[in-house]
């Protein structure tokens, strides 16, 4: 085993700390994400020219080929500096379902050229961040569907090219089976979005669709297990940014432990306040080491590499509540103001925690698997 | 020992609640449901309605010779309790609970009739000025200088210029007055502390806008720069600031539990969890999350009960404990364990942002959604704000434990 990087990796990891010190300073990122619309045109041709977007794209749909372990390199670093252009939904999430759905590989290499910027649709409120649920229907018209339906929490949505949206063509909303893939154009008749700002200043939409017209991407019914696999992905990605944003959160947070003065010396002295930080960077590291951990196990076999991810996500989300929330709590009041970096970052983590299935939800998903045993066993 | 509310409780609780069903105006109602930090002209017009007609109950813990309602500890706190249950705002604590019992207890007859005269009928505004950027949980450390001079009206009384920094004002936006602690003798510490009334209009004051992590404006820092204010104006005698403002914080001790609070967001934990469904079963059916509501509420039963020893323990301290650190830790702690929930039983509609001034219906999700982020994001304050947790349990160690 080695868990040090190569010295390519070592690069693309020094390369992405370069372009957020230069270019996503906390003022720079509060200008963005208010005047600027949380997304910026010059960062993501940025992302295209060093070769960040194409970096997970397999080389016959232009991309370098890159790891899994690439990815995370860059959400880590991503993490630090709060990155909030849409870099897990389109590259990560997205780019693939396109791949694993056998889509046109002009769109995908077109994600590596920042020309197209499609996003997955394919969560429900009533989904809960259950992935098998889905009552978005599908039906025949012609030669091509047209969906019905509504879509929550669509990330990025207002800045897409294309929406792939999941929808049954068969079953009902819990089957397994009968969920199909489909390209959606973002001006289709019968489409409506409605955007929101998220906690951390992204943006998001909610999607309806009223007989929406759409594009058959991969074969018929078998739609689940393609979103599965990628969902697998962009959880590690997602953790993989946390532990960046944890890390960034714990360093600054013990600055201001060395610096901040009250009876007469600086907290960082009292015994209390000491212990709380040690504890913080032992839940950021038991966070970084399941990232590692659900990175070895995300070819295995889905039910092994679910259990996997699950796991990963109980403990990032554990780390953020202890580690992320007693950042802020540590800062006292400066911690509770927007003009202050460490507030930024509870909220992302915030976030983080509660998206791509919460704790409970993944521990739901860990116990469903021991009493599924049991049941084969017995 | 008996356990059970008397009779006359129960028929104040129905009391109140049949006076705010019939009085209560929806607009607010409607603003106070969502938890947002109500406006001083929404925060005026409750005064005055609590306070009409001599009722006093606007000052739940003022005696009836000071315009209250001389109600019993558990008055007060059936009172507050049904407030939060009927959507009604809380009242002005800083005035009700902090600076106006030290006015009425320290203050001149004159001082009283000219300071919470008009606040009573909802005519001005106060908000505190304590806090420092170098002096929060070490307050004694504040450094906003109060020099008595000569005054310049004919009227012949001195003036206090007054020079520092305050910080973390709730309303200050709004105040006419600041009450404020300051140094009057620079050479002592807690003994050189007076308090002091500040216009906030005077020349010199500059009241500066903090958003705070919810993205509300309600927190401000205020900047004294020759502020002169009239030696009338001093609340009390000098350098005795710090023991009229300790000795208010121990009134303090049962409502540092915030147990009404909490005992209304399970409500509506429970009512999102009930409402809220993951793949066809509402999440209030799901065994594990239902079995985390329940810790909450386990939790909750806690807090209450221990609020209702402290709320019965005799004036003369039968109950020696640290009655007000031990509420204030659990109380705060719980609050934010529960609105961590709101926001994740709210699923894909927990991540979004609705402000104050967002039209209804212009950001996606259920009509309560709003307000829950924003006071989940608020409450993270409520383990930092009124003596951290980390001082609570200091206290409890060394004046309790003796450690």
């Amino acid at each position: 085993m080695e868990f040090g990087l190569s010295e390519e990796q070592q690069l693309l990891q020094d390369s992405i700390a370069r372009f957020v010190e230069r270019e996503y300073s906390f003022d720079k990122r509060q200008t963005l994400v208010t005047a600027g619309g949380a997304f910026s045109e010059t960062n993501w041709a940025t992302f295209a020219e060093m070769g960040w977007l194409m970096l997970g794209l397999p080389e016959d749909a232009g991309g370098l080929g890159g790891t899994p372990v690439d990815t995370a390199i860059v959400m880590e670093q991503f993490g630090k500096a709060l990155v909030v252009e849409p870099y897990l939904p389109v590259a990560v999430l997205a780019a693939r379902v396109l791949i694993d759905a056998g889509a046109d590989n002009r769109l995908i290499a077109a994600i590596g050229t920042g020309e197209a910027r499609p996003v997955v649709a394919h969560g429900e409120v009533g989904a809960f961040g259950t992935l098998g649920w889905v009552e978005t229907r599908a039906a025949r018209s012609g030669n091509g569907w047209r969906l019905s339906g509504a879509k929550s929490l669509v990330l990025a949505a207002p800045f897409a090219t294309h929406f792939i949206v999941s929808a049954r063509t068969s079953g009902e909303p819990r089957d397994a089976a009968g969920i199909s893939l489909f390209l959606v154009a973002p001006d289709a008749a019968g489409l409506t979005r409605q955007d929101a700002r998220l906690a951390d200043s992204s943006r998001a939409s909610e999607l309806t669709l009223d007989s929406c017209e759409a594009q058959l991407i991969g074969s018929e019914g078998a739609g689940l297990a393609i979103i599965e696999t990628a969902f697998a992905h962009a959880a590690i990605a997602l953790c993989a940014e946390a532990v960046g944003a944890m890390d960034k959160a714990l360093w600054t947070t013990r600055d201001y432990l060395q610096t901040r003065q009250q009876f007469g010396v600086a907290i960082g002295t009292f015994q209390s306040l000491q212990h709380r930080m040690a504890d913080m960077l032992i839940e950021l590291e038991m966070a970084r080491s399941q990232v590692f951990r659900a990175l070895a196990h995300l070819d295995a076999e889905p039910a092994v590499r679910d259990q996997a991810i699950s796991s990963m996500k109980v403990q990032i989300g554990r780390s953020i509540k202890f580690t992320g929330y007693q950042a802020v709590q540590l800062h006292g009041g400066i911690g509770m103001t927007e003009e202050y970096l460490i507030g930024h970052h509870f909220k992302r983590l915030h976030m983080i925690d509660n998206a791509l299935g919460t704790v409970g939800t993944h521990l739901g998903r860990m116990a469903n698997q021991y009493s599924a045993q049991n049941r084969r066993a017995a | 020992m008996d356990f059970t509310f008397n009779a006359a409780d129960e028929a104040f609780r129905e009391e109140i609640r049949a006076w705010l069903r019939a009085n209560l105006p929806a607009d607010i109602a409607a603003k106070a449901r969502h938890q947002f930090h109500l406006p001083w002209t929404d925060m005026a017009r409750w005064v005055k309605l609590l306070n009409a007609d001599g009722k006093g109950w606007a000052v739940p813990n003022w005696t009836v010779a000071q315009g209250g309602p001389g109600w019993t500890l558990m008055q007060q706190y059936i009172f507050e309790e049904v407030l939060i249950e009927e959507d009604a705002p809380q009242i002005d604590v800083g005035v009700a609970k902090m600076i106006g019992p030290i006015v009425n207890n320290f203050g001149s007859s004159e001082q009283i009739e000219r300071f919470l005269g008009p606040w009573y009928r909802g005519e001005t505004k106060f908000s505190q000025g304590f806090s420092e950027p170098n002096a929060g949980s070490d307050l004694a450390a504040i450094s906003t200088t109060a020099v008595r001079v000569p005054g310049l009206s004919k009227d012949g009384g001195d003036d206090y210029i007054i020079n520092g920094r305050k910080i973390w004002t709730s309303g200050g936006h709004f105040a006419d007055w600041f009450y404020c602690l300051v140094k009057t003798d620079m050479a002592a510490k807690q003994r050189g502390i007076s308090l002091i009334m500040v216009p906030a209009k005077a020349p010199g004051v500059t009241v500066r806008p903090i958003i705070d992590i919810s993205e509300e404006h309600n927190l401000n820092e205020l900047f004294f720069d020759d502020v002169r204010t009239s030696a009338a104006n001093l609340i009390g005698e000098e350098n005795k600031g710090w023991t009229y403002a300790k000795s208010l914080l121990e009134n303090e001790r049962a409502r540092s539990g915030e147990a009404p609070r909490n005992r209304r967001y399970l409500q509506v934990l429970k009512a999102i969890a009930r409402d809220r469904t993951r793949c066809g079963v509402p999440l209030i059916e799901d065994p594990a999350f239902a079995a985390r509501i329940a810790q909450l509420e386990s939790d909750l039963n806690s807090l209450e009960w221990m609020t209702l020893r402290a709320l019965t323990a005799k004036a003369g301290g039968d109950l020696a404990l640290p009655l007000g650190s031990i509420l204030k830790v659990r109380g705060s702690e719980l609050l934010q364990k529960i609105t961590e929930m709101h926001i994740e039983a709210l699923g894909d509609h927990g991540h979004y942002v609705h402000n104050y001034d967002d039209v209804p219906g212009s950001v996606p999700g259920p009509d309560y959604a709003p307000g829950l982020l924003t006071d989940f994001m608020y409450r993270r304050a409520t383990t930092i704000y009124g003596g951290s947790n980390e001082i609570q349990r200091t206290i409890i160690a060394r004046q309790f434990l003796g450690l």
